[in-house]
């Protein structure tokens, strides 16, 4: 009964999306429906223990833009449980004026150019977690939900790895 | 009859293809389904090729060449030998549990299937140096202590442990045992000790590194292929190799035995120290009647091509032996089919020996399904009786089962980890 009933709903709710889909094409000339970008070869710096002062990381990947216009990367959510409360931050690594590299946000975020990609690595553009409450072991994993331009949204999953090849 | 260069280029490339075609050696590799030989076959005609051009474009192949690192076998044992390799064997972390373990199979899989596409790993921070494979195969092994460390002890292989103590071994632990192995093979050095220390990253997380041994063999490319390659002393070593898919299924590949390692294998490594200043002393019959085979072509001293059947029964005008009693030829020679095995090995020369003499020998590498009933009866006669035994001195010794190939989303061990 309960089936049967759960299956009417879902046909209706069928219904409703394919009329509101018939609306929008109704609707044209309406802007076309935004393209996400992709993400491979998502990856986290490995976390094995937290430090005083080391509770960071940066999670690395390459995005691609299949569009014909230019998107940026502006934001990034945690959407593991427990690995943190602090907002996370687009960043670049940069040289200051006093010659030292430090890291800062990036201002509009990374441009992701049409019909390119760009690679997120150490030393580079990251996506940076604060304040981490928890290890990321080598081989875990972390799931976050990465913000673009456009207004989509795209949920990665990211293997935690080393860095060092002798860390030991 | 008039020729462009381009016909006659491609004539000759026919023809040599013919000819190696009707090779046993290649023919055999092609019907066992070995990939990336035609690149073999191809660098063959680099021998004819008359322009600069066309010989760069064939070394560019060369680099560019991939074996497939997931199917039913895993990489690197039936692969034509690559000209360098490493082994590196580690210790389990006591940290180290199932889990761990099985995290590291994955990341290890994941970064050797990269690297034989030519790709760098996740974190690698030398990614050019990961374009050129060149052949490039990962393979990977348990040692007994994974399976004890891991509480796996009821999943070993059928045959598969330690092997006895052999009188002629003079043992040294930093070339002996170790729970996890690493074999990298690549027909460029720099592209093996990359892929090398990419492995070595994920496999310290959960491991110690034990010892590593590299090596180096004459390139399979602008040779004769139908020839087995040669040791340091100059003998032609691998003669009796399988080389057919049936021969792979009947010596090579385990089918019975707990599941999970059907179609896996074992490897036994042996790292064999050589005695140059006494084997230069020999003269050339000594050095073939030691060996049973002659120098120039590996062909058994009772025949004229290195794959002739050596005649055991054979005598000379004298009575006695052709091949004589002591012969390694005689000695390793088994009637019996399952007595056999792959050999694998690498020529390793890693500097000055105290004494001044080089320190070099063979990193001898056999792969059967079966260590106690196909390896150690050889490794146990040779040990009772052969002169080879004056010079050589097997001065490293470890035993690894090999889990099948992975599946594409699959990692190596599934079968024993999952």
């Amino acid at each position: 009964m309960k089936n049967s009933t759960s299956a009417t709903q879902r046909g209706f709710s069928l219904v409703v999306v394919a009329i509101a889909a018939l609306a929008l094409v109704g609707c044209a000339p309406a802007a076309p429906e935004p393209v996400t970008p992709t993400a491979t070869d998502v990856w986290i710096k490995a976390v094995p223990e937290l430090m005083d002062g080391m509770a960071m990381t940066g999670v690395f990947m390459t995005l691609e833009n299949p569009t014909e216009a230019d998107i940026e990367l502006v934001g990034a959510k945690n959407t593991t449980e427990g690995l943190t409360e602090t907002a996370m931050e687009i960043h670049e690594v940069v040289k200051g004026d006093d010659g030292e590299m430090k890291m800062q946000m990036v201002e509009g975020g990374i441009v992701i150019p049409a019909k390119e990609s760009v690679t997120l690595k150490p030393g580079g553009y990251h996506v940076m977690y604060w304040d981490l409450l928890k290890p990321i072991p080598v081989g875990s994993h972390v799931t976050l939900t990465l913000e673009f331009s456009n207004g989509t949204t795209l949920d990665v999953d990211a293997v935690a790895r080393d860095i060092s090849t002798y860390a030991g | 009859m008039t020729h462009t260069p381009a016909e006659a280029q491609a004539e000759t490339e026919v023809t040599r293809r013919g000819f190696l075609a009707s090779a046993g050696v290649v023919s055999s590799y092609v019907a066992a389904g070995v990939a990336g030989f035609a690149g073999g076959a191809v660098t063959a005609s680099a021998v004819s090729a008359s322009s600069l051009c066309t010989q760069s474009q064939l070394r560019a192949q060369e680099q560019a060449a991939t074996i497939p690192f997931f199917g039913d076998y895993q990489a690197g044992i039936m692969t034509p030998l690559q000209a360098y390799g490493t082994y590196m064997a580690f210790n389990l972390k006591s940290s180290t549990g199932i889990d761990q373990a099985r995290s590291m199979m994955q990341l290890l899989t994941d970064d050797a299937a990269r690297l034989a596409v030519g790709k760098p790993t996740l974190p690698d921070g030398d990614p050019y140096l990961a374009t050129e494979p060149a052949r490039l195969t990962s393979t990977f092994g348990f040692g007994p202590g994974f399976f004890s460390k891991l509480g796996l002890a009821g999943k070993m292989p059928v045959g598969f442990g330690e092997l006895p103590a052999f009188s002629i071994d003079k043992l040294q632990p930093e070339y002996s045992g170790g729970d996890l192995v690493i074999h990298v093979g690549a027909d460029n050095p720099l592209t093996v000790a990359h892929a090398a220390r990419q492995l070595t990253r994920t496999a310290n997380t959960f491991a110690t590194p034990l010892w590593s041994q590299t090596g180096f063999n004459r390139p399979q490319y602008g040779e004769p292929t139908d020839q087995t390659g040669r040791n340091l002393f100059g003998q032609v070593d691998g003669t009796v190799n399988p080389r057919s898919a049936q021969e792979f299924d009947a010596q090579v590949w385990a089918s019975s035995g707990p599941r999970w390692f059907h179609d896996g294998t074992c490897l036994v490594i042996r790292r064999i120290q050589m005695d140059f200043a006494g084997w230069d002393k020999l003269d050339d019959t000594k050095k073939e009647a030691s060996m049973g085979r002659r120098l120039s072509n590996g062909a058994p001293l009772t025949g004229t091509s290195e794959f002739d059947k050596p005649d055991l029964e054979a005598k000379n005008a004298h009575g006695l032996s052709v091949i004589p009693a002591f012969a390694h030829v005689r000695r390793a020679n088994t009637g019996k089919d399952t007595e056999k095995f792959l050999r694998r090995p690498l020529n390793y020369e890693d500097g000055l020996l105290p004494s001044g003499e080089p320190n070099a020998g063979l990193i001898f590498a056999a792969y059967m399904a079966d260590i106690q009933k196909q390896f150690v009866p050889v490794q146990q006669r040779l040990a009772d009786l052969d002169l080879l035994n004056t010079w050589i001195t097997p001065i490293g010794s470890a035993v690894f089962a090999l889990p099948p190939g992975a599946r594409r989303g699959g990692y190596i061990g599934e079968g024993l980890l999952g």
